[in-house]
């Protein structure tokens, strides 16, 4: 069942979902209708616009339906792990084993935005002394207390050194609390002195020899604590065929990637390819399905793309993003403005490279988890935005803070200098709250004025 | 002599000492009016105070900064696009548990030595930098002996001119005349990061309204002072004693866990020091049962995530009233405002 490619609201899925339903087309164990997700307090659904294919739909309940796989998991005895912070790394170790599942709690920083504030996370952050002044992560501290949002795993292990502050302030108080956590050292990954031995990361960083020997041992230490935890052997064989598998959906993503953002008519809506991007992270907690929901929206794509068809306007301003959004109709909006996304760097690029398969897998993740643009300069990150921004022909970009964040007081300055000095597009830095209703005009202002902005650079 | 500025306590002095360089942890002074780095939302104003600092001084032939807070980390990056004397990032690991962080500290280290010989410095021998440690460490506890003989704001003000311009001739404290009068104020802790050059008043202002600091548990007071040497260590592997009396000797709540920062607080609030008087009233503390503190001011900086998030778990740590003193800058007004709020907390508590 295709149609034209278009963004309809959720009242415009129901339908279609019912169509769907007549034609006879399957649905996923955790198929249905969109709507049901704004019964669990999901209000924000009500507000955004989604793009119209089943594989969109697909993607969608996949990702709503992530407690309830939790939960399931848990039933049926398996293991579940808590990984905090490193955005890629410890999931693809522990999602090795069998019978193991491994997700981020930090992804709980969406919810006041998903339930609207109604599920009362950040309140409850606020009675523990984290206030608004932290990032909207504080949110998961919310989760762990009320335990209503996934269920609480029995290890945790955090990354920390060179990670933001505030998360770490949050995880601090966490275990705090009752929640011990295992902690593994990053180090600020730095460029190899004169006569050190370098090593060539995954995207095209480089860090000394000694940091990945480290990060190396620190990740042997992690394997140890995941085989005590599940009582199995953790063997290289394991981690290679983990790695393989985790490159198969980082493939498929770069595959998604480069079509969608190189289209000459957009074929996939930011919001899409958003959620998207986040499978990679922990392959919302189940890897062997994150494929199929990826493959359906590569086909999907391919298949646009072929028919020469899409969505927004053919001369839409290419906009790269820096950041995820706290608020995911900010995603929408930017797309009503007159843009479309065609690149973005939210925070894990190091999960979206491939992993390499040559080397020893304890060498291969030690470099992978360097890799991440977060852990090195903020120098080295814009370099590698330039580098993409190239690939892509994006024409401005969008720098998006996270309020609070300790990262972002400093890093957009750096990198929009950097970013103009070497390409002379216009980039803006906004600000995204967890809601933007109350900001919403200054917000479309903004993004309409950048586009704006494009659009005479085009003329030049 | 190349003056080497930095302000993260886990910098061994002693270390650049020793490659015949000067080495000199500042105080920023927030409100100098050459401010290359403008207020920006979300900016701690220290990390500001610093870059700012280290950006104007002209005479500095080195910067050195450390990965202790993010924002600082962050804050590297834009002193080097912004200013040209040499600059290293030290890596101080956050985990202290294990082996592997305290070799990354070591390594560090040797690498921090790299950088010094490569501003002009000279390695080292074995014994030359034995011979610094025990110089500095001496003076640390002339530094800490004294603090019967001087005020809190003196005590304060020592430390804070030992890590400016190291040991002074002899290694003793020059005002160290006789034991002073104990001022008959409530006796109070003050826990935090470090101070800048303006809120050394802070010692007088609590005096002024009835209470005495008696624990400086900031950053630049007494937390900040590293652990003395072991003599016989310090001679067989001078750079593995840094590890212990620096890495393993100092607590601070950016630590993973930072447990042992509270065994620190819990130490040191019952510890019946020299002008800290008595341990005679009260229970306050759920972990120490009684000390001599009465009350604890809690200074931190607006956008410090990792001070802020400690201040809710402070308080229910300890029993004792917990003030809560939040800097964002250097206005008159927010001067104003924590003098009020200082004064209200004393005449509370008496």
């Amino acid at each position: 069942m295709r149609d034209t490619p278009e963004q309809i609201t959720l009242q415009q899925w129901d339908q279609r979902y019912e169509q769907m339903q007549k034609a006879g087309i399957a649905q996923p164990s955790y198929g249905g209708r969109l709507s049901r997700h704004v019964g669990d307090g999901d209000t924000r659904l009500l507000k955004l616009r989604y793009d119209n294919s089943a594989a969109a739909l697909r993607l969608w309940n996949f990702l709503l339906t992530e407690e309830e796989r939790l939960r399931e998991a848990r039933d049926r005895g398996k293991k579940i792990v808590g990984t905090m912070k490193d955005l890629g790394t410890v999931p693809v170790m522990a999602y090795s084993l069998d019978d193991v599942v491994a997700f981020y709690p930090d992804g709980a920083w969406w919810i006041p935005c998903v339930m609207e504030l109604n599920a009362g996370l950040l309140s409850i952050a606020d009675s523990l002394g984290i206030d608004e002044s932290f990032c909207p992560v504080r949110a998961m501290l919310g989760a762990f207390i009320s335990g209503e949002h996934f269920p609480i795993p029995e290890l945790l292990i955090c990354s920390v050194g060179a990670t933001c502050d505030d998360f770490s302030a949050i995880a601090q108080r966490l275990e705090e609390l009752g929640y011990p956590i295992l902690w593994w050292e990053i180090p600020h990954r730095r460029e190899p002195d004169l006569g050190e031995e370098s090593v060539k990361l995954p995207g095209g960083f480089s860090a000394p020899r000694c940091q990945v020997e480290f990060v190396k041992s620190e990740l042997h230490r992690l394997r140890k604590a995941l085989e005590g935890f599940t009582g199995q052997h953790l063997s290289d064989e394991k981690l290679s065929a983990g790695i393989k598998k985790a490159n198969q959906v980082r493939r498929l993503l770069a595959q998604l990637r480069r079509l969608v953002f190189t289209a000459r008519l957009c074929p996939m809506p930011a919001l899409e390819m958003l959620i998207a991007e986040m499978l990679a992270i922990h392959f919302c907690s189940d890897r062997n399905e994150t494929v199929k929901v990826l493959k359906d929206l590569l086909d999907e794509v391919k298949e646009r793309v072929r028919a020469g068809t899409g969505l927004l306007s053919a001369d839409a301003a290419r906009i790269f993003w820096v950041n995820p959004v706290a608020d995911l109709q900010v995603m929408n909006l930017l797309e009503d403005c007159g843009g479309r996304i065609s690149g973005t760097e939210y925070l894990f690029t190091h999960a979206l490279d491939q992993i390499p398969e040559n080397l020893p897998p304890m060498e291969a993740l030690a470099q992978m988890a360097l890799a991440d643009p977060m852990v090195g300069s903020s120098a080295d990150r814009a370099s590698r935005i330039c580098a993409e921004i190239r690939m892509v022909d994006a024409e401005a970009v969008v720098i998006s803070r996270i309020p609070g964040a300790s990262h972002c007081a400093l890093e957009g300055q750096i990198i929009g200098e950097i970013i103009q000095a070497e390409l002379d597009v216009p980039v803006l830095e906004i600000e995204v709250p967890s809601l933007t209703d109350s900001i919403r005009p200054t917000l479309r202002t903004r993004l309409e004025a950048l586009v704006e902005a494009v659009r005479q650079w085009r003329k030049r | 002599m190349k003056r080497i500025i930095y302000s993260c306590p886990y910098v061994p002095a002693e270390w650049i000492a020793a490659h015949g360089l000067q080495p000199s942890r500042i105080i920023p002074d927030p409100t100098k009016s050459s401010a290359p780095v403008g207020p920006v939302e979300g900016l701690c104003p220290y990390v500001r105070a610093f870059l700012n600092e280290a950006i104007a001084d002209k005479q500095a032939g080195g910067v050195i900064m450390t990965t202790v807070c993010d924002q600082m980390r962050r804050g590297f990056d834009v002193l080097v696009r912004r200013c040209k004397v040499p600059s290293f990032l030290m890596n101080v690991p956050r985990t202290w548990q294990n082996f592997a962080a305290q070799r990354l500290y070591l390594d560090e280290l040797r690498r921090l030595g790299r950088f010094l010989v490569r501003l002009g410095g000279k390695p080292p021998t074995p014994s030359s930098l034995a011979e610094v440690m025990l110089r500095y460490d001496a003076a640390r506890n002339s530094i800490r002996t004294s603090r019967a003989y001087l005020s809190a704001r003196q005590y304060a003000e020592s430390i804070a001119a030992f890590g400016q311009d190291g040991p002074t001739p002899g290694g003793k404290i020059e005002n160290r005349k006789s034991k002073i009068e104990i001022p008959p104020g409530l006796p109070l802790a003050i826990i935090g990061g470090p101070l800048t050059k303006g809120d050394f008043d802070i010692f007088d202002v609590v005096e002024q309204f009835g209470g005495r600091i008696v624990l400086d548990a900031t950053e630049t007071g007494e937390r900040g002072i590293c652990g003395p040497f072991d003599r016989r260590r310090l001679h067989e592997d001078p750079l593995a004693e840094f590890v212990n009396a620096y890495f393993g000797g100092i607590q601070d709540a950016s630590r993973r866990p930072n447990s042992e920062l509270y065994q620190w607080l819990a130490h040191e609030l019952l510890a019946p020091a020299p002008g800290r008087g008595s341990s005679a009233q009260g229970p306050r503390l759920n972990g120490p049962r009684s000390g001599p503190v009465r009350g604890i001011i809690f200074r931190r900086y607006v956008w410090c995530d990792t001070w802020h998030a400690e201040l809710q778990r402070l308080k229910e740590w300890t029993d004792l009233p917990v003030l809560d003193i939040d800097i964002a800058g250097d206005t008159e007004t927010e001067r104003h405002r924590w003098q009020n709020r200082i004064r209200a907390f004393l005449e509370t508590l008496t």
